[in-house]
């Protein structure tokens, strides 16, 4: 069942968790990307994308998030993604999204890869 | 005004070549306009010692100018002098807030406005850096056209790998629908799959029966059905499914600008989504079919076995005469019984009995008439009474639409002596010695018709030494070969007349043999069973 769009963050040790739920379109990216913008300004350079309840994605909100990982490879910040439903990943995979950012199963396993 | 020399001009320009090549791989990287204007910025201030760079752009003729780069608010006023035309245009005014005034029309018909003002050193702009200026302007244009070229082919490459996402996602979806078994599920991924491939906003799936919206699935769930179907950019399919409609509305295709129409691939994928739905449901019921089909076989194969187990597998002797009995069932399960029950008097009871119908519920009617025989055949009652309570029996134990036809002739083997009812089964044949043929056909209705206390009338007779016995159920006479020509009962009779070989077994053989001729190529329709008695 897909709800409308939420977002939620929260500072761990050395990077922000974003939390998503809904459907990642247009409304969904921008606000991903808000939120990444606001931290990336405040000196954050590590990402964790937990992507447990969200379910759908379509092709603007993965422009959004290719955006997001340009920006960190500028910065060399780094983007996991978590919790990924394997349509997702594999849509994710296709896009090539995982050529500049990682996955995990979970946040506490990305919280490793920092 | 000092003029450049030819000499100096070259000399000036060779030690600059490596710069403007540095220039232009610095501008072509750019991710964004004003990543460019910044670092346009940044190489005229390395060059040439500009420091008051002021960079500009319009979209289109009629835009507005947007700054992409600028550390000083006055040249917002001075925009209006910039030249809009389909040439680059350069000046060097004098008197003015500014140096230099340029625009540079670009590739995609949108423009560049370029004010530069004083050097860092405030002296004026050399001929030399005049033509260094046009250069790197020149440079700039060629650097957007990269960058332009590089944003159409990653939309390009995005694009590609977004088709290749849709055909990957269209074939797993076909298959995840097909696992999902519960409708519910099925009508809510297609939907989910549906809206993500064609980046529309919200989706509405409704199912529809006769005009009545019986449930909806909205995509977010919070979206209003009447909301999503009264948008202006939407695209709409349907497939109907034994007697539901499955009515898919995908509303406001998304992009960064905002929304726009659907286009033809859209149409497309949704149609190909709603088609794999229809085909899930479609294997799903014909799964449920089939599972049904061989419940019903199991069902049947164990009918058949009962059926086959109440039938005797070997009839009792009976002193001075001969008797052979035979059935063979057709492929269905059939409702022929016969038997013949030695009775504690030292009689024998020969039945016959056809239940209306094939099946399980045949099958179970023949086992309580089995049942019902065993129980009442050696209480001391008459065969009328009997066969009033056996037709009790079957009338309350069976459907409207079933009921037996049965048979049955107590014989006493001493003398000979019948005792009979037919309840609504075919006339039972006895061959006289005198040839004579004798149809019994005396009794009531069959089993199971009526339960109104109505008399079944017997009737007595003795069959001698040498006469015989038919007792059989409609199947011979029915036997229908390709032509739909019954073997009919005058041929039965016929050859029942016609044919008396010493042994009981070999008439049973024969009139089968003879059956089976008639109907040579063609798949038994009913039971074939039949008793045959001869007194030596």
């Amino acid at each position: 069942m897909v709800t409308d769009f939420k977002l939620s963050s929260e500072n761990k040790t050395n990077c922000l968790v974003i939390n998503t739920h809904g459907y990642i379109n247009n409304i969904g990216g921008q606000k991903i990307v808000d939120e990444f913008n606001k931290h990336k300004d405040g000196g954050i350079k590590n990402y964790i994308l937990n992507l447990e309840e969200s379910k759908i994605v379509n092709s603007i909100g993965i422009s959004f998030l290719i955006e997001m990982i340009e920006k960190l490879n500028e910065t060399n910040g780094k983007l996991v993604f978590t919790n990924l439903d394997p349509t997702i990943e594999k849509t994710f995979t296709i896009m090539g999204l995982f050529q500049f950012a990682e996955k995990a199963n979970n946040v506490d396993e990305a919280l490793k890869l920092f | 005004m000092s003029t450049v020399s030819t000499e100096d001009l070259v000399s000036r320009l060779s030690l600059q070549v490596t710069s403007f090549q540095d220039g232009f791989k610095i501008l072509a990287k750019s991710s964004s306009l004003e990543e460019l204007a910044l670092n346009f910025n940044h190489i005229l201030r390395g060059s040439l010692l500009i420091t008051d760079v002021n960079l500009f752009y319009k979209s289109n003729k009629e835009a507005e100018w947007t700054t992409l780069f600028s550390k000083d608010d006055r040249y917002s006023n001075s925009l209006n002098d910039l030249e809009i035309s389909d040439k680059y245009s350069i000046n060097f005014p004098e008197n003015k807030g500014y140096k230099v005034l340029s625009t540079i029309p670009l590739v995609n018909k949108s423009y560049f406005g370029i004010i530069l003002g004083n050097k860092l050193d405030k002296t004026e702009y050399s001929e030399i850096e005049k033509i260094f200026l046009q250069i790197f302007m020149q440079i700039l244009d060629n650097a957007h056209q990269a960058f332009i070229n590089y944003k159409k082919e990653k939309q390009l490459i995005f694009e590609l790998k977004h088709r290749v996402v849709q055909l990957n996602n269209l074939i797993g979806t076909g298959i995840e629908i097909s696992n999902l078994h519960k409708i519910g599920f099925q009508l809510e991924l297609a939907l989910e799959r549906a809206v993500s491939l064609t980046n529309a906003s919200r989706g509405l799936l409704r199912t529809i029966k006769g005009d009545k919206v019986i449930s909806t699935i909205a995509l977010p769930v919070t979206a209003d059905a009447d909301d999503i179907l009264s948008v202006k950019y939407k695209i709409e399919t349907e497939v109907e499914f034994q007697g539901l409609k499955y009515s898919f509305c995908l509303a406001n295709k998304e992009t960064r600008k905002g929304i726009e129409d659907f286009d033809d691939t859209d149409k497309i994928l949704l149609s190909a989504i709603a088609m794999q739905v229809t085909a899930a449901l479609e294997n799903e019921h014909l799964h449920k079919e089939a599972l049904l089909k061989e419940k019903i076989k199991k069902e049947l194969s164990v009918a058949s076995t009962i059926q086959q187990k109440i039938i005797p597998a070997e009839l009792p002797e009976i002193p001075g005469y001969d008797i052979a009995g035979i059935n063979i069932p057709s492929a269905e399960v059939g409702g022929d019984y016969y038997d013949c029950m030695k009775l504690n008097d030292g009689r024998f009871a020969l039945i016959i009995a056809d239940v209306a119908g094939k099946g399980v519920p045949s099958a179970l009617l023949v086992s309580t008439l089995n049942a019902s025989l065993f129980s009442y055949l050696d209480m001391q009652i008459s065969l009328s009474d009997m066969a009033m309570k056996i037709n009790s029996i079957i009338f309350n134990a069976s459907p409207p639409d079933k009921f037996i036809t049965f048979f049955i002739a107590v014989l006493n083997p001493e003398n000979g002596e019948l005792d009979i009812i037919n309840a609504g089964h075919n006339p039972i044949l006895l061959l006289r010695n005198d040839k004579t043929l004798k149809k019994i056909d005396a009794g009531g209705v069959a089993f199971g018709m009526f339960d109104m206390g109505l008399p079944f009338e017997g009737e007595q007779l003795v069959i001698e030494q040498g006469e015989r016995l038919l007792l059989y159920t409609d199947g011979i006479p029915e036997a229908m070969n390709e032509n739909e020509e019954e073997y009919s009962d005058p041929k039965m009779e016929a050859f029942f007349c016609e044919n008396t070989p010493d042994k009981a077994d070999d008439f049973i053989n024969n009139i089968v043999a003879d059956v089976r001729d008639h109907t040579a190529g063609t798949l038994q329709s009913d039971d074939i069973t039949a008793l045959y008695l001869i007194r030596k």
